[in-house]
């Protein structure tokens, strides 16, 4: 996450902000490997200046 | 998530890989996929409006595998160019277009014929003339400079193999002033070098 948040702005976006966050794999055969890494789905807001 | 493949990662099979998963899900959204599918899903875990969603068809809504819910990030706006980078079958694109009103436009932008098709016939059944899908990559946009006004996509930029270039191409097409509105997974811990090469959590 720390390094799409870095990236964004690198690349000229402004106001770059982590929203909500969903617990897209919850119930699914992988949510295990989910947990295990903290892989979550995620709302990234960012504007062009 | 990690922003670039490893170097040695068979890129041109992933994308393959990609177009064949997604190309299954649009024929068979209720089969078996370690992914979530569907406006239940949509609703559920996600957050999406049940109301808006029972007002899609049922095409467009059943094949959804988006992670997030770029639609909490505030309205796209009446009269809007917004731009569904991954539209898959469109629930995304269809709620974006409810969004943008009949003197907006909502453009989807899929590498999948059989999703495209999808989104097509998903925009003819809800009346949705503002709607237009075009075939194309999230590595190169077949969109013009500063020609929309938002710009969405849901799952889909973790799938390329350069996610920089991706976003660098929706810094390109977006208008200064332009939103984008980005739903995605991510990692909260780095993956090991055996993970980062398996495929088929790439195209997950």
């Amino acid at each position: 996450m720390g390094e799409l948040l870095e990236v964004l702005p690198a690349i000229g976006f402004a106001d770059v902000e982590r929203r909500e966050r969903f617990d897209a794999f919850r119930g699914t055969s992988k949510e295990r490997l989910a947990r295990k890494y903290d892989v979550m789905g995620v709302n990234v807001f960012a504007r062009k200046p | 998530m990690a922003i670039t493949c490893p170097v040695d990662l068979d890129t041109r099979r992933l994308r393959d890989e990609i177009q064949s998963i997604y190309a299954r899900v649009a024929g068979d959204p209720a089969g078996d996929f370690h992914f979530h599918r569907g406006p239940d899903y949509a609703a559920e875990l996600l957050g999406y409006d049940r109301a808006a969603l029972a007002g899609l068809p049922a095409d467009s809504a059943g094949s959804f595998a988006g992670v997030a819910n770029p639609h909490r990030m505030g309205p796209i706006g009446e009269g809007a160019v917004v731009v569904d980078v991954g539209c898959g079958a469109g629930m995304d694109l269809l709620l974006a277009a409810r969004s943008v009103g009949p003197h907006g436009r909502a453009i989807g932008v899929d590498m999948t014929e059989a999703m495209a098709s999808r989104a097509r016939a998903g925009a003819r059944s809800a009346g949705l003339d503002n709607v237009e899908v075009r075939i194309g990559d999230a590595m190169s946009l077949p969109l013009g400079d500063a020609s929309v006004d938002v710009v969405i996509s849901n799952g889909v930029l973790n799938l390329t193999p350069d996610k920089s270039v991706a976003y660098r191409e929706v810094y390109r097409v977006l208008r200064p002033g332009g939103r984008f509105l980005y739903a995605d997974i991510v990692l909260g811990a780095e993956l090991s070098e055996a993970t980062r090469r398996d495929i088929d959590l790439w195209t997950g």
